[in-house]
């Protein structure tokens, strides 16, 4: 019967995580409490600037604004299979030495355009089940990173009230709205 | 009068459960009821109702911690993180699963009637009539006339908004006004009734919804967030309608954490005296006292009781003299239909949350045609606008997708069969006395499966879904059958069967247990045959019907 207070801690661990100031952070360490996976700060730095990659910031906030990568990581240590997971890690690795490999340098020392590029060519490659371009961990770490930012990004307070309208009590149902090119 | 002593008895607090406590109070009836789990206060405790969806830590999905406690939850969409708490819990209540039978349950007050699907149908003469006409099971020992008067009480009390469709198939109710469709719907609704010539119907949902406000509560205000509880009270629940009415009565005493683990039965009098109960929170037992007892502990749960009484009577319990306590088990299956996309209609959309689709009732055995299996389905489905989250094709990261994620995707137009399934005599659920639950009481044992009609039906659904969505309009059509399990419907039905003979039925055409005048079961275990529509409008019906008669049985002395 515990039950609604650990989510309520659950909440709280996250609100919290939201707000601590990036100073309070041990160096080396991720900066949220992961109970499953082992992530240190490259890491988490290396999934920001991906998730900023695939959501940037341009007139309106991107991945970092709205701590993205810290929902990809939550997401994957509390709802991932321990093999997704595994893979998840490895994938990383996987993308971290191509990326050096390629480029000569880490994914965060390359420039916007670069990473857009890495990251592009990976995004086409999953159109083909079939292709081996990439090892199965990769593909699988990459489709949980945009998987979990983009709906962290869809389902965040910033989207949902200023991107598009959500009215928790619409208090109606209007069967033919009309589309304005701009939805605001 | 002892402290134990009341009227009546109320087992259960679902939909069936309130609507006997309503009516029994109504009727002047001192009446307790009993609920084996926590109690939830109508707005107050519906904690998460009021949540935006990002204040969900991960957005409503599961984690591998619920899916880990959750066996049986987790195998379909109940388990999520916004309701967790109304669910009963896999690890505290298990079943044995000779053959597998997904068993979604809701131990608190109000029971399923606060996570419900709130679709609600009239029968017809030919469901009632079905089993006799097929030469099945036991006819129904009631048939529409029986309960038309009920349905209409049920209707006009629970609010269920609807059209007046005049269809034969799905008699029309004492509705609300109609929920409306999108313009989508609209159109393929007239493309559907055009290309079949009048022979199937796509019509809005009928829904325990209510459209305007009604006895204290708020109507609909499109949040779909029914199963969260609603804070308007704008849907049916024991919560936000019969508990308010019959605690209005003063003659309603609510006991939660009150697990009945058998009735009472005096063997003299051949009646029930009473029940005796485990106090799920003390594990001390009780024994509580009335002249009527209404068992309303869900479908199984109140045959469980009814096994577990009289046993030095009848070995397999009170109602078991037919050979048919716990034979029978119903339910809807489903799992099985069609989607596609709508072209056009790109500058339509949609304001609120409806929460309803529209309805295509059973159009399948009916007037002569003889399909190679009996009985029918209908489909539930909706068209809506694809969201931000879909994957756009030609742009894959960056500032152009970010954009793009606002703008709606495509039309996309899917539906879903409900089917009819068999009584078989050999589906049926027993005691498990080898597996204990948490407080140390046996558990119930499922050997039920679809057979070969169901299977038959759903080749059909599926072939049907695809043909109906190609002749509205709708493109990349595709259909999917999976999962071909029973209690996945969560429409369990029978196991303590109504008849005409109490050789074949357990209980009599009032719901009384042939064994056990003052007994009255009216929750899913009394159905003779499932038909496909949602039942528990039915349920309300009859449980209404059932405690009319039962009140007067009890000022004529008959019970």
């Amino acid at each position: 019967m515990n039950r609604r207070t650990v989510i309520k801690n659950l909440a709280l661990i996250i609100g919290g995580a939201a707000i601590l100031p990036s100073c309070m952070q041990e160096k080396g360490k991720a900066s949220i409490g992961l109970k499953n996976i082992n992530i240190d700060a490259d890491q988490e730095k290396l999934i920001g600037d991906m998730a900023e990659t695939i959501i940037p910031k341009t007139t309106t906030p991107g991945a970092k604004d709205l701590q993205l990568h810290l929902f990809v990581l939550k997401m994957v240590d509390d709802c991932c299979t321990k093999k997704d997971q595994q893979d998840f890690i490895t994938g990383m690795g996987q993308f971290t030495d191509l990326v050096k490999k390629q480029n000569n340098r880490s994914f965060s020392d390359c420039d916007a355009k670069q990473r857009e590029e890495i990251l592009l060519a990976i995004d086409k490659d999953r159109k083909d089940p079939k292709s081996t371009t990439y090892p199965p961990e990769l593909k699988t770490f990459y489709n949980l990173v945009k998987g979990q930012t983009v709906n962290g990004y869809t389902t965040s307070k910033y989207f949902m009230t200023k991107q598009v309208v959500y009215e928790l009590v619409p208090g109606r149902y209007n069967a033919f709205y009309p589309v304005k090119k701009q939805a605001v | 009068m002892s402290a134990n002593t009341y009227d009546a008895i109320v087992v259960g607090s679902g939909i069936s459960g309130g609507w006997a406590a309503k009516e029994l109070t109504e009727k002047g009836l001192k009446t307790i009821m009993l609920e084996r789990g926590r109690n939830i206060e109508h707005v107050k405790d519906y904690v998460n109702a009021n949540k935006a969806p990002w204040e969900f830590p991960h957005r409503g999905g599961r984690t591998q911690k619920m899916i880990e406690d959750y066996p049986v939850l987790k195998r379909d969409y109940p388990l999520n993180e916004t309701n967790l708490d109304y669910w009963a819990s896999d690890k505290d209540s298990p079943y044995t699963e000779i053959k597998r039978f997904d068993w979604f349950r809701g131990y608190h007050v109000g029971g399923r009637s606060l996570m419900w699907g709130r679709q609600s149908y009239r029968w017809a003469d030919v469901d009632f009539e079905a089993n006799l006409k097929d030469g099945i099971a036991v006819d129904w020992p009631i048939r529409y006339a029986d309960v038309a008067p009920w349905y209409s009480y049920a209707e006009k009390f629970a609010g269920i908004s609807g059209n007046r469709d005049g269809l034969p198939i799905l008699p029309d109710g004492d509705f609300m006004p109609p929920m409306e469709m999108n313009v989508v719907e609209k159109d393929v609704s007239k493309r559907l009734k055009e290309y079949y010539k009048e022979a199937r119907h796509m019509i809005i949902g009928r829904t325990a919804n209510i459209t305007v406000p009604h006895n204290n509560r708020t109507n609909c205000q499109y949040r779909n967030k029914c199963w969260l509880g609603c804070p308007f009270g704008a849907y049916f629940s024991t919560q936000s309608a019969t508990l308010p009415a019959a605690m209005a009565t003063g003659n309603l005493t609510v006991r939660p954490w009150s697990i009945v683990t058998k009735i009472l039965y005096d063997k003299d009098t051949k009646k029930a005296k009473g029940v005796e109960i485990l106090d799920a929170e003390t594990n001390q037992t009780y024994e509580y006292f009335a002249k009527v007892v209404f068992l309303n502990a869900s479908t199984f749960n109140s045959t469980w009781i009814m096994m577990n009484s009289a046993t030095d009577i009848w070995p397999d319990g009170l109602g078991s003299s037919s050979g048919e306590l716990g034979h029978n088990v119903m339910d809807h299956h489903l799992n099985v239909g069609a989607s596609g996309r709508i072209e056009g209609y790109e500058d339509k959309y949609y304001f609120g949350r409806r929460a309803n689709g529209f309805y295509i009732p059973r159009y399948r055995n009916l007037n002569g045609e003889k399909r190679d299996y009996i009985r029918g389905f209908g489909y539930q489905g909706a068209a809506s606008r694809e969201g931000w989250s879909r994957d756009i094709a030609e742009m894959n990261i960056g500032g152009g997708f970010k954009d793009a994620l606002t703008e709606p995707g495509s039309w996309q137009l899917g539906m879903g069969g409900f089917g009819e399934t068999l009584p078989y005599h050999e589906n049926k659920i027993t005691l498990d006395k080898t597996k204990k639950d948490k407080w140390g009481l046996p558990v119930l044992a499922f050997d039920a499966e679809l057979k070969e009609n169901e299977l038959k039906m759903r080749i059909e659904i599926e072939k049907d879904a695809k043909e109906m969505l190609e002749a509205m309009g709708a493109k990349d059509v595709k259909s999917h059958s999976d999962n071909p399990f029973l209690g996945r419907g969560i429409h369990e039905m029978g196991t303590a069967r109504m008849g005409r003979d109490p050789k074949t039925s357990v209980l009599n055409k009032w719901n009384q247990v042939w064994d056990a005048k003052n007994v009255f079961v009216t929750d899913g275990s009394f159905m003779t045959s499932a038909a496909c529509q949602n039942p528990s409008l039915t349920y309300m019906a009859m449980t209404a019907r059932a405690a009319n008669y039962a009140v007067d049985a009890l000022k004529k002395k008959e019970i």
